[in-house]
């Protein structure tokens, strides 16, 4: 079932096109891996549909109903959760608090922002979302972010956009500067996300990750979408030359005579 | 044992190193000088402690929110010196004109504020020029004198300033303003939301704002209070001691934000503890008053001073270091 689509998407900055037209659909429980080079148009796109600045032109529909995004606030309430590596945590906040950020639990609610938090809910809830992730055994509610690994802190930003139902989970970079071990850690992390019935949009400079863990992978160059196939139906090769555009074709019979 | 995990967790926690320090500045200052512990000398600290306690507060609270105010001492001096010069006039009675007085001071810190927020220029640049408006615009406006402070006896004097006995100790209501002010800092910042959005906001704004918290606002209302807080002190400093000199405060915002960082609170935004604040407003209170009486000349004190603030903030990097390393 479709969750995102998006029609025709255009934005400029000034005389430059930064998206020239962007069309896909996601599905309902599916990992679509976005790829192209800097500048591609990637992070415009992804700005656009979390939230950061409006469109020009084109259209945006969530489980078939047209939306606007004004701000993040209404990418959320429209269930999109963008994480992006180093902004989704405050490091000098447990788990427990950055896991209900802005969505705290509270006791007298018409104390507005001056209401005691329910400590005891926001550390039950807490822990048994970490349970439900998976990664319960290693760490603590009560714990600092700070004292977490960046893949640790990648999944507690992942278990948040979960635990609000998030139909769309937007991955930045999600393996940037990680260990090798911790980046197989985020990756099967993400194929349990999907399995929970969330769907992922994956952008990542790693090719190989994208073969690890997406469904389908939409290349774009120069502001433009110019490939979209599933992972069944190609290889790395095909895919690297379609990021680069560079004519790798003889390059690529070559290797298959092999 | 999650017991023992809590205690050794609170031992190596930065105010627990101060509340240390602090016990023993107390006792060396007491074996030095048998009347450091006089009711009398315990008093003339307590009278002190509120004024510069009082704006500690909001000033811990700004910190963590990632900000901070060099302004405050000049709102001190300004806040009072404005409510007398209205009284003076004949125009307004002294409720309005403390009235009128904190409205000024919601004024300062809302220009603080927007200004930091809005445009984007460091708080440190911003409330460095508005320390220079503020003192400027006190001088100017008293031409540099002194005014005698309202001093008819009534019930905001009481309500600011009075004092009363318990056995041989003299207070000040101003105690029980600090103690007030603190018990509801405390509740604020640990236990109510917003303490929770000023600690996201302090440690990584673009993680808050992007959770939905209005990071300017909150900066904004913290900036607020501070002032506010600092025209308050003022404005009980100025009923104490019956005066109120346009040169009052000048110096106390790097006290001020002494205080609060020997007792734990990061300068950099994000961990803030007011206990800490409470210990290192009495440390840097006793050590002042303590390094007078043992005998230490006057225009040396402040060697002293700054030397004490050194080795404790030394003393909270390394507990620190330890505390990652295991």
């Amino acid at each position: 079932m479709e969750v995102l689509r998006l029609q025709n998407l255009q934005k400029s900055f000034g005389s430059v096109r930064a998206l020239k037209s962007a069309s896909f659909t996601l599905n309902e429980g599916e990992v679509v891996a976005l790829l192209g080079d800097n500048g591609a148009g990637k992070s415009t796109l992804i700005k656009a549909i979390s939230g950061v600045f409006p469109v020009d032109r084109g259209e945006i529909y969530v489980r078939s109903q047209k939306v606007s995004i004004r701000s993040t606030r209404d990418a959320m309430d429209l269930g999109i959760e963008t994480i992006h590596q180093d902004t989704s945590l405050a490091p000098d906040l447990s788990i427990a608090r950055n896991l209900f950020l802005g969505r705290e639990p509270v006791n007298l609610k018409w104390l507005g922002v001056f209401a005691p938090l329910d400590l005891a809910k926001l550390r039950d809830a807490a822990s048994a979302l970490l349970k439900r992730v998976g990664i319960s055994k290693k760490l603590d509610a009560d714990a600092l972010v700070s004292t977490l690994s960046g893949g640790e802190r990648q999944s507690i930003a992942i278990s948040r956009a979960m635990q609000f139902a998030a139909k769309v989970i937007i991955l930045d970079e999600p393996t940037n500067n990680l260990g090798v071990e911790e980046t197989h850690g985020v990756l099967r992390f993400v194929k349990e996300v999907r399995a929970a019935g969330h769907s992922v949009l994956l952008i990542t400079h790693n090719i190989h990750h994208v073969f690890q863990v997406a469904d389908r992978i939409i290349v774009m160059r120069r502001g433009e979408i110019v490939a979209e196939q599933t992972v069944a139906d190609t290889d790395l090769l095909t895919v690297e030359s379609i990021i680069t555009g560079a004519d790798m074709s003889a390059l690529l019979k070559e290797t298959r005579a092999k | 044992m999650p017991g023992v995990k809590r205690r050794s967790s609170l031992i190596r926690s930065p105010q627990f190193s101060s509340l240390v320090i602090l016990v023993v500045l107390l006792a060396a200052f007491a074996i030095a000088d048998a009347n450091f512990l006089s009711p009398l000398n315990i008093s003339n600290m307590m009278a002190f402690l509120p004024e510069l306690g009082i704006i500690a507060l909001g000033m811990t609270l700004l910190l963590t929110g990632g900000e901070f105010d060099l302004s405050v001492g000049a709102v001190f001096g300004l806040a009072p010196v404005v409510v007398m010069l209205l009284v003076q006039s004949g125009q307004v009675d002294i409720g309005v004109a403390l009235l009128a007085g904190l409205l000024l001071c919601v004024a300062i810190g809302a220009i603080n504020g927007l200004i930091v927020t809005k445009i984007g220029i460091s708080s440190f640049l911003v409330t460095l020029s508005m320390l220079l408006v503020v003192r400027g615009a006190a001088l100017y406006i008293t031409q540099g004198f002194p005014l005698k402070s309202w001093d008819q006896p009534g019930f905001f004097v009481t309500l600011l300033a009075g004092s009363f006995n318990i056995g041989s100790f003299r207070f000040y209501t101003s105690l029980w303003w600090f103690v007030g002010l603190s018990l509801l800092a405390i509740y604020v910042l640990h236990y109510a939301k917003l303490g929770n959005w000023i600690s996201a906001v302090g440690s990584n704004r673009n993680a808050a704002v992007a959770r939905g918290v209005p990071a300017d606002a909150v900066k904004i209302w913290l900036f607020i209070l501070t002032s506010v807080l600092a025209g308050l002190a003022g404005m009980i400093s100025a009923f104490r001691i019956s005066a109120a000199s346009p040169v009052a405060g000048t110096g106390y915002e790097l006290e001020v934000i002494a205080m609060v960082v020997v007792g734990g609170t990061a300068l950099t935004g994000g961990r803030g503890t007011i206990l800490g604040t409470i210990v290192g407003a009495l440390m840097l209170r006793s050590i002042r008053n303590g390094i007078v009486l043992i005998g230490v000349p006057g225009l040396a004190y402040n060697i002293f001073v700054g030397v004490i603030i050194l080795a404790m903030l030394i003393l909270h990097a390394l507990l620190q270091k330890n505390a990652a390393r295991s």
